[in-house]
């Protein structure tokens, strides 16, 4: 029997997940009575979001017109930038991606970033253009797009639509001819990459794997290449979309393995798995560790609810090899955990699931990026928590983490766009132009794009640019801290690192922002920003106004007491800073997207 | 403490006149003006109301309150038919007998008249003694007219207390004090311009400047102190002894009568605890609708007299609140009363609940904690 592994690659929004329900409902994957739109966003969150976290892959049947029969497997992968990495070794695991273009929208900033991870990978790429049935359709504009930015030529590209089913008959048969037989000896030692993996209770982690060499059954015994830790694999199997439990996975079938693993730290997305008596002698190349790359700290509101938090962290890091944590104290906001995240989407998530699924009310501090400090006495360390950076006599050299940055926007708004990647501290290095359209390409601090970026981008050019982005390493920047004071007392937890010359406009930005979401207080209450003790800003907090009836008598209690009991106060999420109460917003107050 | 224990004896009367000769800009009160025909009516509908709460409750009068509206806008005869069919019923109080009086009503025949039906303290209708003020707020008077009402009432004998409004844009606050006090008033009460939804103001747009609130609610309480007169509530200040009886039974949540449209009442319950009940404007009430009673559970027994009586700078006795509503105040709101204690806005002393002077400041917010426990 012949096999495929694909993927589906596109930018957020251009149609993936109703397409690959298409292509699973024509292959009879989905019975009609559990058919449910998106069936590969599992995750609620993903589902409501609209976007994919975990790589979920599915194995189905094709009987080609002529009776030829193939086994396809579908790899899903995730549709956002913090998860990049993820994307590569999914499509390291296929021969083939299907790489789908908007009808209406054309080539966008993810199309590109993910066709080039694509290439990158050596993979066969079937150019889709999807949603013909749209009224704004413009499907010879989109190949011709595609032929221009990426060199595929326009009439390879197959026309269809996800929510018709128009063209699915052409993309299968597209996949069969196109898309090479997966390669490998199924005699040689055994070769298998990590793709994706989950933690579950009874089985512990399961790993997705693609054989790539050899082949793999119960009870053999692996060992993972990075750590040379080994394990007995208790059961191997496929995907439908549901683990189903098979014989053996062999050179070139993608499926499952559990094999009682504790850690999911043991089993990361891009090891190589090979046999524990006969190992490969050369792993698959571009492992590298999941990497944090956004830090935050999390607190509990109350602080009743820290062991809960402990606990909900602990059980979403089995699942997420990506996410780390670590305990930390502040003066402001007491017992609390330190964060690290692939990237802002990534932190949100985290964030939510917490308070979803675990019912916590948190307390976020502002993101930050990893900076990195050479010490006058030479040692160079990382630091991605303002409260450890050290004073400006100790500091040698600071450098700041930089990102390639891609935008993709119709022509008109160039130079608006330009001019906020200044704004952000951009340099260009190139720009091309796509017909009516321009990517810009420029490298800025991954600081600038942190907070507001993406909206400012979205508002500047009416929803029409799009972005992507990659982590390129550091670059020397002259950074200052900015202490935030609530009272006259430093507020560790609102400190912030920023380049120096954005320093007194965010000063003021988040002290006026400060003064505009903590509520009225019992006194007025001064906000500074300062740099090294020096006032840069100051705003000031207001005493309540009067909140009391002037007259009360007989005929008035019923009435006026039902007007305050109609006031009752929301469940504000508030921390006691001294006598003050600061809300949530007062602490994200650097994310606030008014420009100063 | 299961067993609640108000006063069973009604001993307080709140008569409600709804006639006004205009309808002020900052006035959300149930008034009107006058027509023909009404007045009749209205005192024909008293005489019977006055006779069925007679019937219905043990009645023992302490203090009257003749409110409105504009009770001494009322015709001699018609003034005296009402206090008529008040004594005839329900009796007179033995205390205080207070009428609410317009400053333009005044003259001294008319006061002598009111003294000799039986009142014997008046409330009059100040709000200010400075021209362009009683022009902003839309009053007839002016201040010579004001001063000589307070003057003609005080020498027929009357116990006097002035209304004041403040935080008014452009008031001479200081010198509006100075005014009324040296005319000899015992009693002030003071409030603080508010713009009530559906009022002229309101329309209008007016807006009280947040500087003139806190100067016509603190300074207020700091130029009357020096002048002898103590702040026992909110907006009410007294010389010794001259505090009202009346306002006092609502602050400390005692029972009492509403007589005439419009007019609250806070009644026992045989069996229970009170019942509020408020009767409707004139027109349902001309037809003897008498407007729907809605009971007090001890928790809306307790968090009422809190939110009155919060308002006192004598506060709240809780040893005696819990025994009147069969309900232990110091258990069930422990949390808050701590809570607050803590944010500086309450002080326990004893059994005594009192507010701090930033506490009264956010009355609202204290008595909102109440209500949300």
């Amino acid at each position: 029997m012949h096999t495929r592994n694909f993927s589906i690659i596109a930018h957020v929004d251009h149609g993936k997940s109703t397409l690959a329900d298409r292509i699973l409902e024509r292959l009879g994957a989905m019975g009609e009575r559990d058919k449910r739109d998106q069936t590969l966003d599992t995750l609620e969150l993903e589902r409501e979001r609209g976007i994919t976290i975990k790589s979920t892959p599915v194995r189905l049947t094709y009987t080609r017109p002529n009776g030829e029969t193939y086994t396809l497997n579908l790899i899903d992968t995730p549709g956002h930038v913090d998860f990049n990495y993820e994307v590569s070794r999914s499509l390291a695991a296929c021969e083939g991606v299907l790489l789908l273009v908007d009808a209406s929208q054309g080539v966008e900033a993810q199309t590109i970033v993910n066709a080039y991870l694509a290439i990158d990978n050596n993979l066969e790429i079937v150019p889709v253009v999807n949603k013909i049935d749209l009224p704004a359709a413009d499907p010879e504009g989109a190949a011709r797009e595609l032929e221009e930015v990426i060199g595929i030529p326009a009439d390879q590209a197959i026309f269809a639509s996800g929510k018709t089913g128009v063209g699915v008959d052409d993309i299968l048969e597209a996949i069969v001819e196109r898309i090479p037989e997966p390669p490998g000896d199924p005699d040689a030692p055994l070769k298998a990459l990590i793709f994706d993996s989950f933690y579950d209770a009874y089985q512990g982690v399961i790993l997705f794997v693609r054989v790539l060499e050899g082949t793999v059954r119960a009870k053999d015994a692996i060992t993972l290449f990075s750590n040379g830790k080994s394990f007995d694999v208790d059961k191997v199997g496929t995907f439908s979309p549901g683990l189903v439990v098979g014989q053996e996975l062999r050179a070139g079938a993608v499926g499952w393995i559990a094999a009682s693993i504790k850690d999911i730290h043991d089993a990361q997305v891009g090891d190589t798995i090979t046999a524990k008596d006969q190992p490969t002698t050369e792993p698959f190349p571009g492992f590298k560790p999941a990497q944090p790359v956004v830090f935050s700290g999390l607190y509990p509101t109350s602080t009743e609810d820290y062991r809960r938090l402990r606990e909900a962290l602990e059980k979403l890091k089995l699942n997420d090899a990506a996410f780390v944590f670590e305990p930390e104290t502040s003066e402001a906001l007491g017992f609390g955990f330190r964060c690290g995240f692939l990237g802002l989407l990534h932190a949100e998530i985290i964030q939510e699931r917490l308070e979803r699924e675990y019912d916590l009310d948190l307390i976020a501090t502002a993101p930050a990026v990893v900076y990195r400090l050479t010490l006058t006495n030479g040692t160079v360390f990382e630091t991605q928590n303002p409260a450890e950076f050290p004073t400006r006599d100790r500091i040698e050299l600071m450098e700041e983490p930089y990102i390639k940055l891609s935008v993709m926007l119709p022509e008109e708004y160039v130079g608006p766009v330009m001019q906020l990647l200044v704004e952000r501290r951009g340099s260009m290095i190139t720009m091309n132009y796509v017909g009516k359209r321009v990517e810009l390409l420029y490298e800025v601090p991954f600081a600038e794009i942190l907070y507001d970026f993406h909206d400012r981008l979205k508002s500047i050019s009416r929803g029409y640019a799009s972005m992507d982005y990659e982590q390129i390493g550091y670059r020397e920047g002259d950074l200052v801290k900015v202490d935030i004071l609530v009272q006259a007392e430093v507020v560790d937890a609102l400190a912030v690192i920023v380049h120096r010359d954005k320093a007194y406009s965010l000063g003021r930005k988040i002290v006026d922002k400060m003064a505009e979401v903590i509520p009225r207080q019992m006194f007025p209450v001064p906000i500074q920003a300062t740099i090294g003790g020096k006032i840069i800003a100051r705003a000031t907090v207001k005493a309540y106004r009067k909140d009391v009836l002037a007259k009360c008598y007989g005929g008035d209690i019923s009435r006026k007491k039902k007007l305050l009991d109609k006031q009752k106060k929301g469940k504000a999420r508030m921390k006691n800073i001294g006598t003050v109460e600061v809300p949530q917003e007062a602490f994200l107050a650097v994310l606030s997207t008014e420009e100063g | 403490m299961t067993h609640p224990d108000p006063e069973r004896t009604v001993r307080h009367l709140y008569v409600h006149v709804p006639f006004c000769p205009s309808i002020c800009p900052y006035c959300d009160f149930h008034v009107l003006t006058r027509r023909a025909g009404q007045v009749e009516a209205y005192l024909r509908r008293l005489r019977e109301e006055a006779h069925e709460l007679a019937g219905r409750y043990d009645v023992d009068l302490d203090t009257v309150y003749l409110g409105g509206g504009t009770p001494s806008f009322l015709r001699d005869d018609e003034i005296a038919d009402l206090v008529d069919a008040v004594r005839g019923t329900l009796g007179w109080g033995r205390a205080e007998n207070t009428l609410e009086v317009n400053p333009g009503t005044v003259s001294p025949e008319r006061a002598a008249h009111w003294r000799g039906l039986g009142f014997d303290r008046a409330s009059v209708g100040v709000q200010s003694l400075d021209d362009d003020t009683l022009r902003f707020l839309g009053r007839r008077h002016d201040a010579r007219g004001a001063a000589a009402a307070v003057t003609t009432l005080l020498e027929r004998d009357f116990r006097v207390s002035g209304d004041l409004i403040t935080a008014v844009p452009g008031q001479p606050l200081e010198r509006d004090i100075d005014g009324l006090v040296s005319l000899g008033v015992e009693h002030v009460s003071a409030y603080t311009l508010t713009i009530e939804p559906g009022t002229e103001f309101a329309r209008r747009g007016v807006t009280v400047a947040e500087e003139d609130e806190q100067r016509g609610f603190d300074v207020t309480a700091r130029l009357l102190a020096e002048r002898g007169f103590e702040r026992y509530e909110v907006s009410n200040y007294a010389r010794p002894g001259a505090r009202s009886r009346h306002n006092l039974a609502y602050w400390t949540n005692r029972a009492y009568l509403g007589l005439g449209p419009g007019a609250s009442g806070h009644y026992p319950v045989p069996g229970a605890l009170t019942e509020r009940r408020t009767n409707p404007h004139l027109h349902e009430w001309l037809t003897g609708d008498a407007g729907e009673a809605e009971p007090s559970a001890p928790e809306d027994y307790v968090t009422d007299a809190l939110f009155m009586g919060l308002r006192l700078t004598d506060g709240v006795d809780l040893a005696d609140l819990s025994r009147r509503a069969g309900l232990d105040v110091r258990a069930r709101y422990g949390e808050v009363i701590e809570a607050e204690r803590r944010a500086g806005r309450l002080t326990l002393d004893g059994d005594r609940l009192r507010t701090t002077d930033a506490g009264r400041w956010v009355l609202n917010d204290v008595v909102r904690s109440f209500l949300n426990a």
